[in-house]
């Protein structure tokens, strides 16, 4: 569907007013920057961009309206410190953020008119940016492959793994993506930043008020 | 701005100096009176850099088809104005290391840097009375004026890379650190290399890399660097596509006379393929 674009900031939906706005000359368009753990839905022709290092990044729209949106998530390392520790007992503690990152975004889409069986997926990021650490990307592609899987939901195309940080910029109504890798430059600013979300979310007690849907 | 400049240039003072070897063949060099047996006299007294130098004068890098086996012959086969070069280019990353940072690491800043050097050798053999070993050791210090901000204000460094990653990676790193700070890398590497009588050949390239038109004395040079600074960064993130990376100035085009469609893919592929070797002879040990 081929919407106008946007002449002024569009109105954002309820919920999402203090996610970070505004005109970007390279897109030509209105876009809302993402950080670690925000996500951000909209029914209008306007970007949402992201910087991913390790973390990963959904891009999910209604192929038939145009609503949409993208989400920016990691999963939290084991509480227990056991290398395998996700896999097994602390599965449910450091998926949790997952679920929760992937199930906002969704129910947001379908609430304001999005149909099921219309989504279509794009997934970009979990690169594994940090040379001496362990594959944390690869945590977080598994995990989200796994999720649309049993979900249904297709993935359309996808950029992820590799060594590489990267900025996103998706165009829900129109299913445009950029996928552009950075520079090593950038690789420790993103790291940090990364790393200050994830001690956010291992902060929060793991039987916390997270609503599952 | 300058006043700025000067303060953390005095602030590095004794972490950063440039290696003696190379300071005694400066000399030489620009003396009318030196010889090629003063300047292989001057290499000799620096062991290790005499095995360095051996080292890339033997390697693929130069292809001479004869063994080089000793100083004298080096600097016969080689030049002394090269041989000056290489004192520089083969001593970089260790004079730096003296200048830590949580921002970018070593390997990764001197692999973009080293990058830059092949690409403005690949791109100065097509230009005629352009120095392709000079112009090497030019890409190798563009930007060592990032080295001494990450190292002195670390804070306003980051801001200006946040900057740059709110931007989209659309602002380039130059005009954040300018924004942030009132001046940038390029322009305190330029006076750095001022300071430390670089060649002025170096001095226009590190200053003008991002602002060629400044260029005063080697505009041709300056012009290579920048062209082979923005082709570095495809090199770095293995794109052939231009619009992943920085638009290059079209001026840089006219200067050089080269042409985008026949030189860009050709040289960060072949520059891809030099970087192995490269990194072992110029960032090893």
């Amino acid at each position: 569907m081929a919407l106008p674009p946007e002449s002024r900031l569009p109105l954002a939906l309820p919920g999402f007013e203090h996610v970070r706005r505004g005109w970007h000359n390279a897109f030509d368009a209105y876009a809302a920057r993402l950080l670690p753990g925000e996500y951000y839905v909209t029914p209008h022709n306007e970007g949402v961009y992201t910087t991913l290092g390790s973390c990963i990044s959904a891009c999910i729209r209604d192929r038939v309206t145009g609503i949409g949106g993208m989400n920016h998530f990691m999963l939290p390392a084991s509480a227990s410190g056991d290398k395998d520790g996700w896999k097994s007992t602390s599965l449910s503690s450091a998926t949790r953020y997952g679920n929760f990152a992937m199930e906002h975004l969704i129910n947001v889409i379908l609430k304001n008119g999005g149909q099921r069986q219309n989504l279509e997926v794009k997934l970009f990021g979990g690169g594994r940016i940090m040379k001496n650490m362990t594959d944390i990307g690869m945590r977080n592609i598994s995990f989200a492959r796994d999720y649309l899987q049993t979900e249904g939901l297709r993935v359309t195309s996808e950029d992820v793994g590799d060594i590489f940080p990267r900025m996103v910029v998706f165009f829900p109504a129109t299913g445009k993506v950029r996928v552009k890798r950075l520079r090593s430059l950038h690789n420790n600013t993103i790291a940090a930043q990364e790393t200050q979300y994830l001690g956010s979310i291992e902060d929060k007690p793991v039987s916390g008020d997270v609503e599952l849907f | 701005m300058t006043d700025k400049i000067s303060e953390l240039l005095q602030g590095i003072e004794g972490l950063v100096t440039l290696p003696d070897v190379f300071i005694r063949i400066n000399k030489l060099v620009e003396d009318p009176d030196s010889t090629a047996a003063g300047i292989a006299q001057a290499v000799s007294q620096d062991p290790s850099f005499t095995v360095r130098l051996l080292r890339v004068a033997n390697s693929p890098f130069y292809g001479f088809s004869s063994t080089i086996d000793t100083v004298s012959r080096a600097v016969t086969v080689i030049g002394t104005k090269q041989i000056r070069n290489l004192a520089l280019s083969t001593s970089v990353a260790r004079t730096f290391a003296g200048l830590p940072n949580d921002l970018v690491s070593m390997e990764n800043f001197w692999r973009h840097s080293l990058y830059c050097a092949l690409i403005a050798r690949i791109l100065a053999r097509q230009i005629r009375r352009c120095d392709a070993e000079a112009v090497f050791t030019a890409g190798l210090l563009h930007d060592i004026g990032e080295l001494v901000i990450f190292n002195r204000l670390p804070e306003q460094a980051k801001e200006s890379l946040l900057l740059v990653l709110d931007s989209g990676d659309e602002l380039p790193v130059y005009q954040a650190e300018q924004q942030v700070m009132g001046f940038d890398h390029a322009q305190l590497g330029g006076e750095l290399a001022r300071q430390w009588n670089l060649p002025p050949m170096l001095q226009e390239c590190i200053a003008f890399h991002h602002d060629i038109q400044k260029a005063q004395q080697y505009p041709l040079e300056a012009a290579v660097v920048h062209i082979a600074n923005i082709l570095a960064l495809m090199a770095e993130v293995g794109t052939l596509d231009t619009d992943d990376v920085s638009p290059i100035d079209p001026h840089a085009w006219e200067v050089t006379g080269l042409d985008a469609d026949e030189v860009i893919v050709a040289s960060v592929q072949e520059a891809r393929e030099e970087i192995a070797e490269a990194e072992k002879l110029f960032l090893g040990n």
